[in-house]
């Protein structure tokens, strides 16, 4: 019906054909060095993987605690970064205690705190620790974050518990009462890093900063005239142009920017719109965190592997035979179990993939994994009873050597996830007193 | 426990119980409150600050509505009381509900229909595209690029409020702006229409690019603009000009500006800052019917009407709505109320049927692209024939293609030429395929991906047909297990009794269960079957004391609940009209709307003109005084970030 023209697919990118795959990154520029220490500086990462429905815990737990532990059969994609990696057990959020079996967890999982029950009227989260992160080093990088997912946003009201799916589809969120959009397109996201890490033509800059300038002119008039419950929205539209703003401004100054990107991408690099399935759309996904991550076009990511309650159906994988959500409820029969280990062990495959791009990806005497944490996490620990204490959880990298990698922490019984987050915002330079329920730094963790 | 799972059955079997006089039912409440909540909700420091004497006396139902629905809801879906609580049985619970939520429905009409609020809202996904197609004449869907909407309010993605905005918007509307301003200055058609002056002789190029401006903008902003206005994009034609761009791309350039204006963003009403209700302005009340209707902006004729000030004559409205439905873009608005309301969006997505199981569904495009537009153009047609909302539930015509036919085993009366084309067929008699029900779509959705389920079908049946959800299981619960190697075939009956023996699950499941067996003999893509697992079916269902065969006579029990699912369909769309969740004040205009349509045979144009007509599509609330929470500015070093759970539970 509608002539279907997608703008990305003409822009930067014309021409530039089907996916050329691995590498994408060219030149490699020297890392910046300390003049007074000789010693390199290397931006910290921050990602944040999440997974849906939890684990089978029996196959997910690991042997042994400290220095002295064994992978178990579902973290045994990790067994090549043993070394580079952070297990934890007994971590939970107390905020998601209760309400609902998952929106309530899931989208606490990176605020720690206790969402309000809504159909979207008044929406209430809290700030999660990525965005936190993000705006504390607002500028040092073209993008502030990235937030990538591979299903579109759940539609609509999960009438049955009264919360509106938007809770279900968004971890990343600004402020309590804004979620971020996720990208799900791959090569959206490609052409989004390259442009942002190529910058704009000082002209065409220029021209965009005279038009953003009127246009936010024309916001700050009209925010006088609405009412005051409306001027969240104009803020909104102030906070994000004025984010464009001055970024389109450093560009069309004309000053070379501080910022350096630490690899070059290949235009002729995207990658397809529309991945085959699921399994080769994840490590897309994969990809571009990586890409975005050795260029420092960003320092920031969350992913989702799926929404709330995801039920994705997993029969492509051999030996499974249903959904996601529905192997979560395996009501402890053992074909169901194995299903959910399946299905689990999938997923920490992905992210070890992740982590194995990471460790390629030198930066000095380091590498970029070295320099970064990457989490995975879920909201529960086992799906079929929503239980949400003792929540999966696993660190990689080493924030720039501020992370003992390499250990099982166990903590006590029922300690704050807040904990662990107070511990990566300090690492990445961003240190917070508290973080919601936080009751100190995890112990164990930093160097 | 078990009373977790408990629907108030008078609600789901809509033989409402007679409503108590109000004092009577009210001392019933507070009966039920003392035994059941009164040992944590009293004295000095009453469990969750809430002492029941905020709510002991019948002006409370006003003055604590929010309250008293709260404890309605919280009743109704187990949370209160806590565990470990004495438990009030069913009936008491359902009675309480039940009455609770009329009383205050009662309470909240006492006072008049009123509008209620009106925020402003950011143009969704589809209005963006759609917007920019008509204002520049292009044939473009260039919203593809920006991310896809949530929804929230009654279920539509064109919900205020939860049409939120990332950075990624901005770089995306920056682009878009480029793209299609770009585009638009090489087509014939859209050049005509925006550069309706040229600088010569006796017109310099600063007055051409002021009157095209003050052309375009009103149609951009949707309403009338000032001078100031203009000026300010004129001032971007100007800049452009001293950077060395030659006119045209400077009459672009500001054209682009104005694309990403919050006033061409955002859907904008000027606030009612008086202290009564007023009708809005005409050009609102245009751009409020063409989102609705249309999805799109006003076309002339609305904005004609608008500024002739025709548009507050009810005539004139009813024969707006009607010329509106006949329009091509009223498709748009099929599409995405059905596909929103009945779910079939995830079609696509979720709900997908298991590529391996059901390989013609990925195969054959045709017949998937039938599946998904046969609610679509179902219901369409029920608007433009002006036919009863009832043939939702059941009917003698359904909308058939070549593949349907052959799907529904049923001869398709129309030319070969044209039977890969959409069709309004008649069935033949007892063809079990009348209405939605039975529908591939409905049918897919309804289901996992890869087996039929009466829990999701009933539940489905519940929820978007009668609008009583179903409340949420209680933790801890099984799902149902799958059929096991080795194990004796057994019907999905055999296995669902299984579940039902357990008395946490029953009282839900005795519900929903009842309701879906009777669909069973549709498959996961709607073929019709009378076989399961080698056996025989068993369509036999069961609503409370109702027993029924099949889907035939489940539609007649769906019928003889009429006004449930009539009150649900105007919920719903007088949620998507009015682009946000509805609140109990709006419950009396649903009633109104109820009885009109009623009144008017059930007829779907009825329904529609009922709600462009009614009170909060017309009018305007006053502006409230309260003040919303400050937006938390970026936390700066060493400071402590979000509540703990402790405090929020507090509160």
């Amino acid at each position: 019906m509608k002539n279907r023209l997608n703008l990305s697919r003409r822009s930067v990118l014309r021409g530039a054909g089907v996916a050329l795959g691995l590498p994408w990154l060219e030149a490699m520029h020297a890392t910046p060095v300390n003049a007074a220490t000789g010693a390199s500086i290397n931006p910290v990462r921050m990602a944040m993987l999440y997974m849906p429905n939890g684990v089978n815990v029996p196959a997910w737990t690991p042997k042994g605690k400290g220095r002295d532990f064994e992978l178990s059969p579902t973290l045994e994609p990790l067994a090549a970064l043993k070394d580079r990696v952070t297990l934890f057990s007994n971590l939970w959020n107390e905020g998601a205690k209760s309400g609902d079996g998952h929106y309530v967890k899931e989208a606490a999982i990176l605020t720690c705190t206790t969402i309000k029950k809504t159909q979207g009227a008044d929406l209430a989260n809290g700030i999660s620790v990525d965005q936190l992160a993000a705006q504390r080093i607002a500028g040092q990088t073209p993008l502030p974050s990235l937030e990538l997912g591979v299903t579109p946003v759940a539609i609509g009201v999960d009438a049955v518990v009264g919360y509106t799916r938007v809770y279900g589809s968004h971890i990343a969120w600004a402020n309590p009462q804004t979620p971020l959009a996720r990208e799900i397109n791959p090569r959206s996201v490609y052409e989004r890093l390259f442009r942002a890490a190529s910058g704009t033509p000082v002209d065409a800059a220029r021209m965009d900063a005279l038009l953003l300038d009127r246009v936010l002119g024309d916001a700050k008039q009209l925010r006088g005239q609405v009412g005051t419950a409306d001027r969240i929205r104009i803020d909104e539209y102030l906070s994000v142009m004025r984010g464009l703003e001055e970024r389109v401004q450093r560009a069309g100054s004309g000053q070379k920017s501080t910022w350096k990107p630490k690899a070059t991408l290949d235009p002729k690099g995207a990658p397809v719109e529309k991945p085959k399935d699921h399994a080769e759309h994840v490590r897309l996904m994969m990809d571009m965190i990586a890409v975005a991550f050795q260029t420092d076009t960003t320092r920031v990511a969350t992913f989702m592997f799926g929404n709330s309650v995801s039920n994705i159906s997993f029969r492509w994988l051999e030996g499974v035979s249903a959904g996601h959500h529905d192997v979560s409820h395996h009501q402890k029969e053992e074909d169901k179990l194995r299903q959910y280990h399946l299905i689990n062990r999938w997923h920490v495959a992905q992210y070890a993939y992740l982590l194995g791009r990471l460790a390629e990806m030198k930066e000095g005497e380091s590498t970029v994994l070295d320099n970064s944490m990457v989490m995975f996490a879920s909201a529960l620990s086992d799906g079929n009873s929503h239980n949400p204490h003792n929540l999966p959880i696993i660190l990689g990298g080493r924030a720039g050597g501020r992370i003992q990698s390499g250990q099982h922490i166990v903590s006590a019984e029922d300690s704050p996830l807040a904990n662990l987050y107070v511990s990566m915002l300090d690492a990445f330079g961003t240190p917070v007193e508290r973080f919601a329920d936080s009751t100190g730094p995890l112990a164990g963790l930093l160097a | 426990m078990r009373l977790r799972c408990a629907l108030p059955l008078a609600v789901v079997l809509g033989s409402i119980a007679p409503i108590h006089a109000q004092d009577q039912g009210f001392a019933q409440s507070q009966s039920f409150l003392k035994t059941y909540c009164q040992a944590c909700h009293i004295g000095k420091t009453p469990a969750g600050g809430f002492h029941l004497e905020r709510v002991d006396k019948p002006s409370s139902l006003a003055a604590e509505a929010v309250k008293w629905a709260s404890m309605a809801r919280r009743v109704h879906n187990g949370e209160m009381p806590p565990k470990g609580a004495p438990k009030p049985t069913v009936d008491e619970l359902e009675q309480f509900s039940q009455w609770t939520t009329q009383a205050l429905r009662t309470e909240a009409c006492a006072g008049g229909i009123k509008p209620g609020p009106a925020p402003i809202r950011r143009l969704n996904r589809d209005e963006y595209s759609a917007t920019i197609r008509d204002l520049l004449d292009i044939h473009l869907d260039i919203g593809s690029a920006l991310p896809a909407d949530g929804g929230g309010g009654e279920g539509f993605d064109n919900a205020a409020e939860t049409l939120f905005l990332s950075p990624i918007h901005s770089e995306k509307y920056m682009e878009a702006a480029k793209f299609a301003t770009d585009f638009a200055a090489k087509e014939f058609k859209s050049r005509q229409k925006l550069l309706i002056a040229k600088p010569g002789p006796g017109v310099t190029e600063q007055q051409a690019a002021r009157k095209i401006l003050e052309s375009f903008l009103p149609r951009a902003f949707r309403q009338p603009v000032t001078a100031g206005d203009v000026s300010l994009y004129l001032s971007l034609f100007e800049a452009a000009r001293k950077q060395g761009r030659d006119y045209e791309e400077a009459v672009f350039f500001a054209v682009r500006g104005a694309l990403v204006s919050p006033k061409f963003l955002f859907r904008v009403e000027q606030p009612n800052r008086t202290a009564v209700v007023q009708p809005v302005s005409d050009y609102q009340l245009a751009s409020r019917l063409s989102y609705f209707l249309w999805g799109s902006m006003p076309d002339e004729l609305l904005l004609d009407a608008a500024a002739a000030g025709k548009l507050r004559e009810p005539a004139v409205l009813k024969a707006l709505v009607a010329r509106m439905l006949r329009n091509d873009r009223s498709l748009g608005f099929a599409q995405r109320f059905i596909e929103q309301w009945l779910g079939t969006r995830d079609l696509m997505g979720t709900k997908k049927p298991d590529t391996k199981l059901y390989p013609m569904f990925d195969n054959d495009e045709e017949l998937r692209s039938d599946i998904r537009l046969q609610p679509v153009l179902f219901f369409r047609e029920l608007l433009m024939q002006n036919l009863p909302v009832l043939d939702l539930i059941d009917s003698t015509h359904t909308i058939g293609t070549r593949n349907l036919a052959k799907l529904y085993e049923v001869k398709l009366p129309v030319p070969r030429d044209s039977a890969n084309q959409p069709h309004w067929m008649e069935l033949p008699p007892n063809s079990n395929r009348g209405g939605i029900l039975g529908m591939p779509a409905i049918m897919a959705v309804s289901s996992y991906p890869y087996r039929t389920s009466p829990v999701l079908r009933g539940a489905w049946i519940l929820d978007a047909m009668l609008g009583t959800p179903p409340p949420p299981p209680p933790p801890n619960v099984p799902a149902l297990e799958e059929a096991k190697a080795g194990a004796p075939n057994r019907t999905m009956r055999e296995r669902l009794a299984e579940h039902r023996a357990n008395a946490v699950c029953a009282s839900c499941h005795s519900r929903m269960d009842g309701l879906g067996f009777a669909l069973e003999n549709y498959d996961v893509i709607g073929r019709w079957r009378t076989e399961d697992a080698g056996k025989l079916i068993d369509n036999s269902g069961d609503l409370g004391p109702v027993h029924f065969k099949g889907s035939g006579e489940l539609r007649k029990v769906l019928l003889d609940r009429k006004d449930l699912f009539v009150r649900n369909l105007t919920n719903k769309m007088l949620g998507y009209a009015l682009g946000r969740g509805l609140t109990l004040q709006d419950s009396c205009t649903v009633d109104a709307i109820v009885d009109q349509v009623r009144n008017n045979g059930y007829r779907a144009q009825a329904l529609v003109e009922a709600i462009v007509l009614s009170v909060p599509f017309r009018y305007q609330a006053p502006l409230p005084v309260a003040k919303p929470p400050a937006a938390p500015a970026v936390p700066s070093k060493l400071v402590a970030v979000n509540r703990p759970p402790k405090q929020i539970e507090k509160e």
